[in-house]
């Protein structure tokens, strides 16, 4: 009896078992690359140009820092007590153009410094205007 | 009774592009070197950033992740960035710095981006009341 050689089909389909594995794969991987990262911040609005030139000429509070102190309205105060003096400004409550407070620093300040006083004048309802130096 | 998996592979890939379609590619370089300030006033951020400016502690300027040559080439990207946006939520500009840079190095920048008509968003780390 002769055997019969029977033709081997090969079929076209591609093996997909596998695949559901692969793409676990991909989404641990995603899942432990990528980073939360959550930054907080302080907004501040500075006013630019002509604005800017507008609220020094108005007088407002200034705020100083200069010889690593901080100085509100020319006198000496502690970090605390600039919040607090800012806070009783009730700024939040007033029109937009009555709530700039000026921040002058002098020479080689540090960010840090700067920052806390940014901070205090935001957290009090202010906007910040830089105060020009002059040349 | 067999769990039936064969749609496992079409959810696997779904989640696989929800998270590419949600994350997003850091436009920070990570070689910057930076030591934020911190305070407890600081939120965390609501709006997104249109752009991202930072100083590192060296008093090089980045745009982007882009080093750039001075506070002139902020004020211009800002602006450029900035130029079809319609509300304030679109002008937020994050700005990072090291605490120790000085006065001379990070006021100029502030200044540019407030020229450019960005909102600048000074980013700080929080620090426990108290200590």
């Amino acid at each position: 009896m002769a055997r019969r050689r029977e033709k081997k089909h090969r079929t076209g389909t591609i093996p997909t078992d596998s695949f559901s594995d692969i793409a676990f794969l991909l989404i641990i991987y995603f899942l432990v690359a990528t980073s939360l990262v959550k930054l907080q911040s302080i907004s501040a609005d500075l006013p630019s140009g002509e604005k800017a030139e507008q609220a020094q000429a108005e007088k407002t509070p200034i705020v100083n820092l200069r010889g690593g102190q901080v100085f509100f309205n020319d006198k000496p105060v502690e970090l605390a007590e600039l919040e607090e003096r800012l806070a009783a400004l009730e700024l939040a409550a007033k029109e937009p153009e009555k709530r700039v407070v000026m921040l002058e620093t002098a020479k080689g300040t540090s960010y840090d410094a700067y920052f806390q006083a940014l901070a205090a004048i935001s957290a009090s309802g202010g906007v910040v205007a830089l105060v020009e130096e002059e040349k | 009774m067999p769990v039936p998996t064969a749609s496992m592979g079409d959810i696997a890939f779904l989640l696989i592009i929800f998270f590419l379609v949600c994350s997003e590619v850091s436009k920070d370089a990570a070689d910057i070197q930076v030591t934020l300030p911190s305070s407890e006033r600081v939120e965390k951020n609501k709006a997104a950033a249109a752009a991202r400016v930072a100083i590192d502690q060296a008093g090089q300027i980045y745009f982007d992740g882009a080093k750039v040559e001075n506070a002139k080439d902020v004020e211009w990207g800002v602006r450029a960035l900035l130029a079809n946006t319609v509300v304030d939520d679109q002008r937020h500009v994050l700005f990072r710095c090291d605490a120790a840079v000085a006065k001379e190095t990070f006021e100029p920048v502030l200044k540019a981006i407030a020229e450019g008509g960005g909102i600048i968003d000074a980013v700080g780390d929080k620090k426990e009341p108290g200590k």
